[in-house]
């Protein structure tokens, strides 16, 4: 039984059936990774979690608790966090602000006082990004700007983080020092679900992987049994015959 | 509340007052297939022109994102250089019509699109609204002061008003064309839509405007056609209404084609068939209240607020906004925020500067001019009440000066009238729960329909709040200053002072807003919503605190407007049109900020001290041309005036050592790259470096994470 459970989710935009009947088990302590080809409903799939986009069918459980219907700043203040695939950072803040804000909102639902200063400060060390905290984020590089989505989403002290795509935008060092957060991370219990194109960051971060294609999940397994999946291999690459 | 829910209750609430309306209402004349006829035939040419007015605004929106404001001045200046050739001039009308609406619109149209139009892509909507207003303010003022307004002008009819008989309703030929040309125009628009190239590149602009310039089409041709197209329409519905017209008053004008915006919202800015459908429904109203209803006293201006309560009940029924993404490309802004202490020595040397000037410059005698000035800073007051909600939540309102009148009327019913302190608070206080109401609007609207519910709602408070008994009624009301610390602040020198300080004070308070968890939640929600819920912002929650914060600042402005006019009377001093100045010098100021308010009075102030002391005629039309040309100043420099002042004010303060660093790394990050010669002409620099990253999406440092990664 995973921390946060989908359950047979399906989302149809008008005559397309983005994700269909899709079920995704997201274990804590460990990072799951969700790749596919490109349209494949990953990011849809993200907006479900989150809230953002309603399903057209099936459910959401956080913990044994059903979201399915909860909006989703809710969803949030129950410790769902995320990061976006197409940057959406609060621009016009710091990176220090920017942090800030998701730490103020969590002193509203937390139990433990804290300093949200100081834990601003702590968070953008840890991502790396603690040089440029008192810039304003639209001045920053792509990829120091996703790492601040990242301490944005590490803020909201989550349960289970999404995140979208992270690495791109990285440089290969900065990408093995996500690899390297990643696995501090869930040490300490987080459920990750990741999104990812960089293969070996995928094989090599995540315990288990689901394989979207089309809306509908067409494998799940280890990375080891994900690399030698015939449909996996087929979705990726097309059969011979589509091929030619 | 779910969608379905809502619209029953506006549909509910709709019918209620449409019924209760009539009812109460009702002249008494019969119903019967005569007065019906009439009726239809009375309103048939009335929705032609709205129709046509509708579609220009369509057909521009569509293809060019931009939401025409000045379509109903555009219409009456062509209207007007019609009028110069035809009557002044004498030329035969059958020669200009044509002229004016094929030849010198298109040409007007494709100027504005080329000098104007086309630099407004892609800019903040706040700014893009400011500039088609401020063109509304600048073709009126131009109309002023070249045809006198205190002469009456007359367009004469087609056909010398001649015409037919329908049933017992004559329809004159002028109308009658009207229609006919109106129903040719639906089909011209269709064929030009779907059969012409370029009508079906327009449409796949609308559709998607990247992708339409992919695939080939040419979207500055194509927004100069739009535009061309715009402006001959509004032309033609111009010159058709002007007859129809008491007088030709530019503003009334003007605004009768405002009209036109409740029809094209029906076609939610993109069906032309819907538009015209939206026409149909206004004109029947429209005449429905003129033939069958008579009303009286506190609601007597209920018929020409018709158009703009339409205008809301149709927002409300539009399907809710999904949450926004931010768009890509977004407006770089340029936000320093100053510091609690930067912000009170600033607002101390304002209130030294005002205290010499009324001391030494201004007589307490002359008060006409300590008024102005005391004028002036209420304005500045009210265009405060923006700066968290326009300014940071990017929430667009056009209705300050509607909540300012609120509260002055809260003020003079609720103690001021003997000057009681307590009635300044109350002003705010009744106004906060107005203004928090519109948050539920704001949960569906976004951007532009929010702007256009603010404006129906100025013109509904207009038209219908000042007359009823319990506000001012038809009569007047007086109010008295203050008093406060034992001192009556009657002396027009001692309210200036308060009024000062009391601005002061509200701004150090918006500053150190802005340095607070709900200043940065504000700017946060403004930059992406969708990144602010999953942090955990509710939406709802912030919006209802920012409108009530604003309408609060807004009403208790009010209280001193109302202090500084010593009587209130009817809606003067509130109405609609004079409300736009004021959201207009704000964003030419900067509306992020508390200076860019202080511009907004200032300039308010200049505005008024130099059209009633310079006696030139020129300076007539300036109410209007002023704002409406100082707004294209924006185009430039979308973060407002005051940044540059400010900035280069500040690197001169000997404790201001950050002043200059925040310049020169603001300048590197709102300049765009240059390339030319870089590296051949000019040395690559540091700054060269920064932005060639910035465009480039390439970390420049290696974040020590990785560092840590690799020892470790």
């Amino acid at each position: 039984m995973g921390l946060l459970e989908i359950e047979e989710v399906s989302v149809q935009f008008g005559g397309l059936l983005a994700v269909d009947d899709a079920s995704i088990s997201v274990p804590a302590g460990c990072v799951t990774g969700l790749i596919g080809p490109n349209g494949a409903g990953k990011t849809t799939l993200f907006n479900v979690i989150t809230g953002l986009q309603a399903p057209s069918g099936g459910r959401v459980v956080l913990d044994d608790v059903e979201v399915t219907r909860r909006r989703p700043y809710r969803r949030a203040r129950l410790g769902i966090a995320r990061t976006f695939q197409r940057l959406e950072a609060f621009g016009s803040l710091t990176a220090r602000e920017n942090v800030l804000v998701a730490l103020e909102m969590r002193r509203r639902w937390a139990t433990a006082r804290y300093d949200c200063g100081k834990i601003a400060d702590e968070l953008l060390e840890r991502v790396g990004i603690a040089h440029v905290a008192e810039t304003r984020v639209e001045a920053l590089p792509t990829g120091s700007a996703r790492l601040v989505e990242l301490a944005r989403a590490l803020a909201t002290d989550p349960k289970v983080l999404l995140l979208d795509e992270p690495s791109s935008g990285l440089d290969e060092q900065e990408t093995d020092a996500l690899g390297v957060l990643l696995h501090e991370l869930t040490a300490g219990g987080l459920a990750v679900l990741l999104v990812e194109h960089d293969m070996p960051l995928v094989m090599e971060a995540c315990s288990y992987i689901s394989v979207l294609d089309f809306g509908r999940v067409i494998a799940r397994g280890t990375p080891r049994e994900i690399q030698a999946d015939p449909s996996v291999q087929r979705a990726y690459l097309g059969t011979a015959k589509a091929a030619s | 509340m779910s969608q379905r829910w809502s619209n029953l209750l506006v549909w509910a609430g709709t019918i209620a007052f449409v019924v209760l309306v009539s009812k109460t209402a009702w002249a008494g004349n019969p119903v019967n297939g005569t007065s019906l006829t009439n009726l239809v035939v009375l309103a048939l040419p009335l929705a032609g022109i709205i129709a046509m007015a509708a579609s220009g605004l369509v057909v521009v929106y569509t293809t060019t994102g931009i939401f025409n404001f000045a379509q109903g001045a555009i219409g009456m200046f062509l209207a007007y250089v019609d009028w110069e050739l035809t009557v002044h001039h004498g030329w035969p009308q059958l020669f200009v019509l044509p002229l004016v609406v094929l030849v010198i619109a298109p040409l007007l149209g494709i100027g504005l699109d080329r000098a104007i139009m086309r630099h407004l892509q892609g800019k903040a909507l706040v700014v893009q609204l400011s500039v088609t207003v401020g063109l509304m303010f600048a073709f009126i003022g131009l109309a002023n002061m070249l045809w006198n307004q205190n002469t009456a002008h007359s367009m004469p009819a087609l056909f010398q008003g001649e015409g037919f008989h329908i049933g017992q309703v004559l329809l004159t030929w002028h109308r009658f064309i009207t229609i006919v040309v109106a129903v040719a125009l639906a089909i011209g628009l269709r064929i030009l839509l779907f059969q012409t190239r370029i009508g079906i590149a327009m449409r796949a602009v609308v559709d998607n405007r990247d992708l339409a310039a992919l695939g080939g089409a040419r979207s500055s041709v194509l927004s100069s056609f739009a535009w061309a197209l715009g402006c001959s329409l509004a032309a033609l519905a111009g010159i058709l209404l002007a007859p129809e017209t008491a007088d030709m008053s530019t503003t009334t004008l003007t605004f009768l084609i405002i009209t036109a915006f409740a029809a094209a919202v029906v076609g939610r800015l993109r069906s032309l068939p819907l538009t015209y459908l939206g026409a149909l429904i206004l004109a029947l109203a429209t005449q429905w209240s003129g033939s069958f209803l008579r009303f009286s006293e506190r609601w007597t201006n209920v018929p020409d607020a018709l158009p703009t309560i339409m205008l809301f009940i149709v927002l409300l029924l539009l399907p809710r906004a999904e949450i926004q993404f931010a768009r890509i490309g977004q407006v770089r802004r340029v936000e320093r925020v100053s510091s609690v202490r930067d912000a009170a020595i600033g607002m101390l040397a304002l209130l030294v500067f005002i205290v010499v000037m009324s001391m030494f410059v201004l007589s307490n005698t002359d008060t006409t001019n300590l008024s102005r000035f005391a004028l002036g800073m209420c304005t500045a007051l009210v265009a405060l009440s923006l700066v968290p909600l326009t300014g940071w939540a990017g929430q667009v309102s056009l209705a300050p000066l509607a909540f300012a009148g609120i509260g002055a009327v809260a003020y003079a019913r609720l103690g001021g009238a003997h000057g009681s302190i307590w009635a300044v608070f109350l002003a705010a206080l009744v106004t906060v729960p107005v203004g928090a109401l519109f948050a539920f609007p704001a949960m569906r609207l976004q951007g532009l329909y929010l702007a256009l519910a603010t404006l129906a709602f100025a013109a509904m408070v207009e038209e219908v709040f000042y007359s009823q008994p319990f506000a001012i009624g038809a009569g007047e009301r007086s109010v008295q200053p203050v008093h406060l610390l034992g001192i009556d602040f009657t002396s027009k020198r001692a309210f200036l002072i308060l009024v000062t300080v009391v601005f002061g004070l509200c701004g150090i308070g918006i500053v150190a807003l802005r340095r607070s968890a709900f200043g940065r939640r504000l700017v946060a929600l403004r930059d992406s919503e969708a990144a602010s819920v999953t942090v955990g912002v509710n939406v709802l929650e912030t919006k209802l605190a920012v409108f009530a914060l604003s309408a609060g600042i807004a009403g208790f402005a009010g209280a001193f407007f109302a202090m500084n006019a010593g009587t209130l009377n009817g809606p003067t001093g509130f109405e609609m049109i004079a409300g736009l100045p004021i959201v207009l010098a704000l964003v030419i100021g900067g509306v992020g900020f508390v200076a860019g308010a202080l511009f907004a009075g200032i300039f308010g102030l200049s505005l008024v001290i130099i059209q009633s002391d310079w006696h030139i005629s020129l300076w007539i039309g300036l109410t209007y041309l002023a704002p409406g040309l100082a707004v294209l100043g924006i185009i430039q420099n979308p973060s407002g005036a005051v940044v540059p002042i400010g900035e280069g004010f500040a690197r001169l303060l000997p404790w201001r050592h950050d002043a200059r660093r925040d310049y020169e790394e603001m300048t590197a990050a709102t300049a765009e790259p240059e390339v030319g010669g870089l590296g051949l002409e000019r040395p690559f620099e540091e700054a060269d470096v920064l932005l060639v990253d910035r465009e480039l999406g390439i970390s420049n440092e290696v974040p020590r994470a990785v560092a840590a990664a690799r020892s470790g």
